[in-house]
């Protein structure tokens, strides 16, 4: 019969030499890793900015005085947004090479994320530019503004303020989000993550650091998006 | 000369016509108040005068150029047209001082420097300097309407236009811009002003323009439409609001 005190010292070993192992495993992978980080953090940080950036100019023409373009405009919007990111991936990735049309990963990545992430930020825009008072409109056009002055001086710096906190969830998606790259190819840290755990098979070491890593990067984001809000909040408006 | 001159001015929205011909002239310097019921048409008038809102018929002289026609600067004729609105429409993300710098630096291509300088004259002029730096949210309904002011004087418009400026304040900031607007009836700013408020027609005006159904029925001093006209729709309605002897 094993003595209880042997069977408890084994309780504590097994698992500290697993760790031990996957540390090991970790730091011989670590350039991997932090290359597949960067590449992450290049995808979501891109569509993050071209994505707010499109969002813009698509919530732009959804004011257009023309009727047709702000039919054109909202079919385009309904249209990313119903779509699934992930079959807009492969359409492109998979779909365009039968027509001879081949694009490296980052690049089909980046143009599928900024057309679906472009969608929903430019209704975020939107919704915001709803709660505007119509009176501050009637005023810039009433003072000789022109409707692309009124879009860049009075309507843009409101909505955007009104807009942080939904886009700052936009941009944690876009972080998030972008780990399905790996499916079109792109060697973003989740692949590389899977690579690790592929080698050595210590699958919940691998995703519980995945996951850990993820956690940082989006508690980075929302530390610094309450840091932007609480500076662009206007005085006599805090809650 | 007429600053401005109104002829058969119509307007209608779907099958309902809320301006049926209106006549009018103000010349320059001059101060009218335009009075009414409530859907008379007076707001209409007012923005369909800056075309805010497009007429459908008749002819505005503005300096005796037709301004209704199709070829019309209508951002420039804005420009000259000073709007004070109700409901003060401050832009709600710039201080005081930036409201009134926007369109000085963005229309009338000023320096940041000459805009602050000029914004800062009006701001003064309207007893508001000390809060050229607070925002709209900060600031009494009073003192926003102050700034609205400022905002229109500061591109030295030719005609100031008011449009129901003390319906949404207490009677005490009410009095204090009747009063201001009193001071630039004095100081030569020719203005329209739609109102219901009877003390800001009897403080401020010579004229005043009474309106009922899209028309203009009378055009007459104000004591004399508020005390005891021989139209009986006047009289009901200074009656109704307490102020005739009806």
């Amino acid at each position: 019969m094993i003595p209880e005190s042997v069977n408890s010292s084994a309780i504590w070993v097994m698992p500290m030499l697993e760790l031990l192992g996957f540390w090991r495993d970790l730091v011989a992978y670590g350039p991997q890793l932090v290359e597949g980080l960067r590449k992450t953090l290049v995808l979501a940080g891109s569509v993050s900015v071209s994505g707010l950036l499109g969002g813009i100019l698509v919530f732009g023409l959804t004011l257009s005085q023309q009727p047709a373009v702000r039919r054109i405009t909202e079919a385009w919007v309904s249209f990313f947004i119903g779509m699934p990111l992930l079959v807009l991936l492969f359409l492109v990735y998979y779909g365009l090479p039968q027509w001879g049309i081949r694009l490296s990963p980052f690049a089909v990545a980046f143009w599928g994320f900024t057309l679906n992430v472009s969608a929903y930020n430019a209704r975020y825009l939107a919704t915001a530019y709803r709660s505007l008072d119509a009176a501050e409109l009637e005023a810039a056009h009433a003072q000789g503004f022109g409707a692309s002055q009124i879009f860049l001086w009075i309507i843009l710096p409101q909505v955007l303020r009104l807009s942080v906190p939904a886009l700052t969830n936009q941009v944690i998606l876009n972080l998030k989000d972008s780990s399905i790259a790996f499916l079109i190819q792109y060697t973003e840290f989740f692949a590389q993550v899977q690579e690790l755990a592929a080698q050595n098979f210590r699958f919940f070491q691998a995703y519980v650091l995945a996951g850990l890593v993820y956690l940082a990067l989006v508690s980075v984001i929302v530390l610094a998006a309450r840091r932007l809000e609480a500076r662009i909040i206007l005085p006599g408006l805090e809650r | 000369m007429a600053l401005l001159e109104v002829i058969g001015l119509t307007k209608r929205f779907g099958d309902r016509t809320v301006l049926k011909g209106i006549d009018f002239s103000l010349e320059e310097g001059d101060t009218k108040v335009i009075m009414g019921p409530s859907g008379c048409g007076k707001s209409t008038l007012l923005r369909c005068l800056n075309r805010l809102i497009e007429p459908d018929g008749g002819q505005i002289l503005f300096r005796s150029e037709d301004v209704t026609r199709a070829d019309t600067d209508v951002r420039l004729l804005r420009q000259r047209i000073g709007f004070v609105f109700q409901q003060f429409a401050l832009y709600r993300h710039l201080t005081a001082l930036e409201n009134v710098t926007l369109a000085l630096r963005k229309l009338k291509g000023m320096s940041s420097r000459d805009a602050d300088a000029k914004a800062l004259l009006e701001l003064r002029r309207m007893d508001m300097e000390e809060h050229r730096a607070k925002y709209p949210a900060q600031l009494s309904g009073g003192q926003k309407q102050r700034v609205a002011i400022a905002r229109a004087l500061a591109m030295d418009p030719a005609v100031l236009f008011f449009d129901e400026p003390t319906s949404a304040l207490d009677p005490e900031m009410s009095r204090e811009v009747v009063a201001l607007i009193n001071r630039l009836r004095y100081e030569g700013v020719t203005m329209l002003c739609v109102t219901h408020d009877v003390s800001l027609a009897r403080y401020v005006t010579a004229q005043v323009i009474f309106m009922d159904a899209g028309e203009i029925r009378a055009e007459d001093e104000p004591e004399r439409l508020l005390s005891g006209h021989h139209d009986p729709r006047i009289r009901e309605f200074f009656g109704n609001l307490g102020h005739a002897d009806a």
